[in-house]
């Protein structure tokens, strides 16, 4: 009898069905909660657009719409404007200490882009130090609460979307094509411009899409910084809060909306990005620049500039937050109280914090891999169907889906709001795209002939999995465990919206500390966050270092 | 040891028929090689076999046994692949180790198991070594120890040697050659290339458009090539129309350039034919020249290096073939 599915497509079809269980139930029903929430009346029986009239009629929204764009452009705009030469200058320039330079330029990635926002205003908003400081010689300088401030936090914080893959198109140009165009005539200067420009155009573009979408999305920034000026992720966090559980209508169009641009600009890379790769195939990296030293200096101080200044925030936090807070005004003396006062309530919040981010970063290797795995090695509509839903998450902002998940939690057979659980949950769909972008880049290197050598010699293909993929993904599965633990812990937009009695986190006790002005906590909670992200990546640093030694 | 009986197997991929109803029957012990050029469907022939790929109707048989349902680990077959697939997590020992692991060996046989094979490939000593330690010859000598050390039924090659240079490929078939007749598994072995095929091979079944288009000895089929394809891609001919021969019939016939030779040299019954030397090449052990006919027509014709003659693109010249060494194609 001949059996309705081949024998080497059961294991995949099989994580395929659990895939999409799992992100049916926890991606596209919530979603679908949020879309029908937008879309009905209210008693939730109707089909109307009136929520959408009534949202867009009111030039407060439609504002935050404008402002929401404009912030995210300009600050896209302003982060390729930075990293661009950054990227050149370490790619192409003999800049000293450039190891040291890439690891600084990595660590925006991972620590809380709020707590840099928070840290803004704690030296140059009103009461900041710097500004009093500056005030005391009789300067001033303009707010900066509101875009400006925005702008300049994500372009401190976002910048290493852009400069890393930047960096790697710039070493990735094969340099026989600049010789090529030089032996035509071009000068080195035109060579840059009509050459090598725009072979690194398209990573610049992808990067800044990567930046502009994480700006659509943000929420913590924005609520730090914004004031009165409405901004999107905000605006859909505040209505949702007013509104009654079940039938979040306002909340839901500007999710819905929200959505729809997200995944609008990455429709756009995948149509016009995935056409335009150049790869030259470059067999060794273009040779650095021989220039003369006041260009060479400038790089160098330009570099380490951008660098520094990205993390002064973040020191500058740890800094203050041994610092003496009478209220929401700093005194200069040192001083533990303020963690103290963050661990005599309770310890929860930190213990809360590894706990949710250990179980949420789990959940997301042992959803991702598998995906990926598939993703990798079938080639079927059914497969990229699984594909498109797993990259989903990434064009969902976090308050969204916090949104849905309320929504579709809280009553009937699966309740989990009021739990941990569901902060699990939420985390783990959140970062499922990354995992499995990250596992399918492996698994690309890997030749499928070592499974089926595998397979052949005797062992099932779950086996195989187990005993030759996993093993050779390890390193880079350990790797992107740690750095989905680090950005969970640090997790804000969709944890305000969850979090309930004890369950808060770390960054859920900053933010009410922002919110009562409790200055002290707040940076006690904000040291102890970037203390938790910079552990376990120092120690994966280490790990990396030992295991690349002994091999 | 088990011959293999291939019967009405067929695959396609979209609209593409990638292997299009082959019957075949391989003796037990035999060396029987798929050839073909690329696209031909001798891959997805073997990975049938194998078991990486399902047919859409025919059947699989070793010996009297119906294998073509079984899942691929259970079919008992040592494959060894063109990019050698030696697990990199693994040294040379644990490679060799890892089919009678699966196969729940006890401990003490698997190590002198190893031991033996890494001998008979002539890597004892080797146990210990990572793979990237080693050279891409000294890979697939790992490669095809871990095949055999499992006493497979069937022995699967799927072009071992393209990815070495070619002197270790002419050596390294000579071995595999050599090992396979000593241990007597039943080999299929895919290549595209002719002269690898007819070294190693008791039998070769010639693919074109997933279709086989002629099976036999390597000898018969380049001296009896039943198609021109057959005619033209075992080795070099002359595809010419009987006519220009001189010849009764229509049709085409093949005439190797080594059947040819310069009147002078030929035995006075061969036929001649006058021409002109239009392109030569001294290759080393032999000479390649071109000779242009009256029609037209371009004979390629091959010799010994013959250093007293020289031959100047221009001169006329005589031809003579051996009349017995025509092949008359449908």
């Amino acid at each position: 009898m001949r059996l309705a599915i081949p024998h080497q497509q059961r294991l995949p079809l099989a994580i395929a069905a659990l895939g999409f269980l799992f992100l049916g139930l926890f991606l596209l029903y919530p979603l679908f909660n949020v879309f029908s929430a937008s879309v009905l009346d209210g008693e939730g029986e109707k089909f109307t657009f009136a929520n959408y009239v009534k949202i867009l009629g009111r030039p407060f929204y439609r504002g935050a719409v404008v402002n929401t764009l404009a912030i995210g452009v300009a600050a896209t705009f302003t982060t390729i404007l930075i990293s661009v030469p950054f990227a050149f200058a370490l790619a192409r320039l003999p800049v000293p200490g450039k190891a040291a330079i890439i690891a600084l330029a990595a660590m925006p990635l991972v620590l809380p882009s709020f707590v840099s926002a928070y840290a803004i205003v704690l030296l140059l908003g009103r009461a900041g130090i710097v500004t009093q400081w500056l005030q005391s010689w009789g300067i001033g300088f303009g707010s900066i609460y509101g875009a400006g401030g925005i702008i300049l936090v994500y372009t401190l914080t976002l910048y290493p979307y852009v400069l890393l893959p930047t960096m790697a198109a710039f070493k990735a140009v094969d340099v026989s094509v600049e010789e090529a165009a030089q032996s035509l005539g071009s000068s080195p200067r035109r060579t840059l411009w009509t050459v090598t420009l725009p072979i690194v155009i398209p990573a610049i573009l992808a990067g800044g899409l990567l930046v502009f979408i994480e700006t659509l999305e943000n929420f913590g920034v924005p609520f730090v910084l914004a004031e009165d000026m409405p901004i999107f992720a905000v605006e859909a966090f505040k209505l949702f809060v007013g509104e009654t559980a079940p039938n979040p209508s306002s909340a839901g169009v500007l999710g819905v909306l929200l959505i729809a641009m997200t995944s609008l600009v990455l429709l756009i890379q995948r149509r016009f990005l995935s056409s335009r790769r150049f790869a030259t195939g470059a067999r060794s990296a273009p040779p650095i620049l021989r220039v003369g030293l006041g260009l060479r200096l400038l790089a160098t101080a330009y570099c380490w500039a951008v660098v520094l200044l990205a993390l002064v925030p973040f020191f500058a936090i740890v800094v203050l937050s041994f610092m003496e807070f009478r209220g929401p005004v700093l005194h200069p003396n040192f001083s533990l109280a303020n963690f103290t006062a963050l661990f005599e309530r309770s310890t929860r919040p930190l213990l809360n914090t590894l706990m949710f981010a250990t179980l949420a970063a789990v959940g997301v290797t042992l959803v991702g891999v598998p995906i990926a795995y598939v993703v990798t090695r079938m080639r079927s509509a059914m497969a990229s169907l699984l594909d498109v839903i797993a990259t989903l998450p990434f064009a969902v902002a976090g308050t969204v889906l916090a949104i849905g998940f309320v929504v579709s939690f809280n009553s009937g057979w699966l309740i989990l709001t009021g739990g941990p659980f569901i902060m699990v949950l939420v985390y783990t769909v959140r970062k499922v795209p990354f995992a499995v972008r990250s596992s399918s880049a492996i698994l690309h290197q890997i030749d499928p002939s070592l499974e089926e050598a595998s397979i052949s010699l005797g062992r099932s293909p779950l086996q195989t999995f187990g005993r030759i993929l996993v093993p050779l993904m390890l390193g880079g599965i350990l790797s992107g465990f740690v750095l989905t633990w680090v950005t969970i812990a640090s997790e804000l937009s969709a944890t305000v919206v969850l979090y309930s009695g004890q369950w808060r986190t770390l960054t859920v006790v900053m933010f009410q500390a922002l919110e009562g002005g409790g200055g002290g906590i707040a940076t006690a909670a904000a040291s102890t966050l970037i203390i938790v992200t910079l552990l376990p990546i120092a120690m994966l640093y280490r790990l990396v270092r030992r295991y690349e030694l002994s091999a | 040891m088990t011959g293999i009986v291939i019967a009405g197997a067929a695959r396609s991929f979209g609209t593409v028929r990638a292997v299009d109803g082959v019957n075949l029957t391989v003796g037990d012990g035999e060396f029987f090689t798929l050839l073909g050029p690329s696209g031909c469907g001798k891959t997805t022939l073997l990975r049938m076999i194998a078991g990486f790929c399902e047919l859409d109707a025919g059947e699989i048989r070793f010996g009297a046994k119906r294998i073509d349902q079984l899942p691929a680990h259970t079919r008992d077959i040592g494959m060894v692949f063109q990019n050698y697939a030696v697990f990199p997590n693994l040294t040379v020992a644990g490679n060799v180790a890892y089919g009678l692991k699966a196969r729940r060996i006890v401990a003490a046989d698997v190590a002198r198991r190893v031991d033996e094979a890494l001998a008979l490939v002539q890597l004892a000593g080797y146990g210990e070594r990572w793979p990237h330690q080693l050279s891409g010859g000294q890979l697939q000598r790992v490669a095809i120890a871990r095949a055999l050390v499992i006493r497979p039924q069937v022995l699967l090659f799927d072009e071992p040697l393209s990815n070495l240079d070619a002197r270790l490929r002419v050596s390294m078939r000579g071995e595999i050659r050599e090992l396979q007749k000593s241990l007597g598994i039943t080999a299929i072995y895919v290549t595209h290339d002719q002269e690898e095929a007819m070294s190693v091979s008791d039998r070769i079944a010639l693919m074109q458009s997933g279709r086989l288009e002629q099976v036999g000895a390597p000898a018969e089929i380049y001296r009896n090539p039943t198609s021109r394809f057959s005619a033209e891609f075992m080795g070099t001919t002359n595809l010419i129309e009987a006519r220009a021969l001189g010849r009764d019939g229509n049709g085409m016939v093949s005439l190797r350039p080594e059947a040819l030779r310069l009147g002078a040299d030929a035995p006075a019954d061969w036929p001649r034919l006058g021409g002109s030397v239009a392109h030569v090449e001294v290759l080393g052990p032999i000479t390649r020249f071109d000779v242009r006919l009256g029609d037209g027509s371009l004979l390629k014709v091959a010799t010994l290096d013959e250093p007293h003659r020289a031959l100047a693109p221009g001169a006329p010249v005589t031809l003579a073939y051996d009349p017995a060494r025509i092949t008359v194609l449908p």
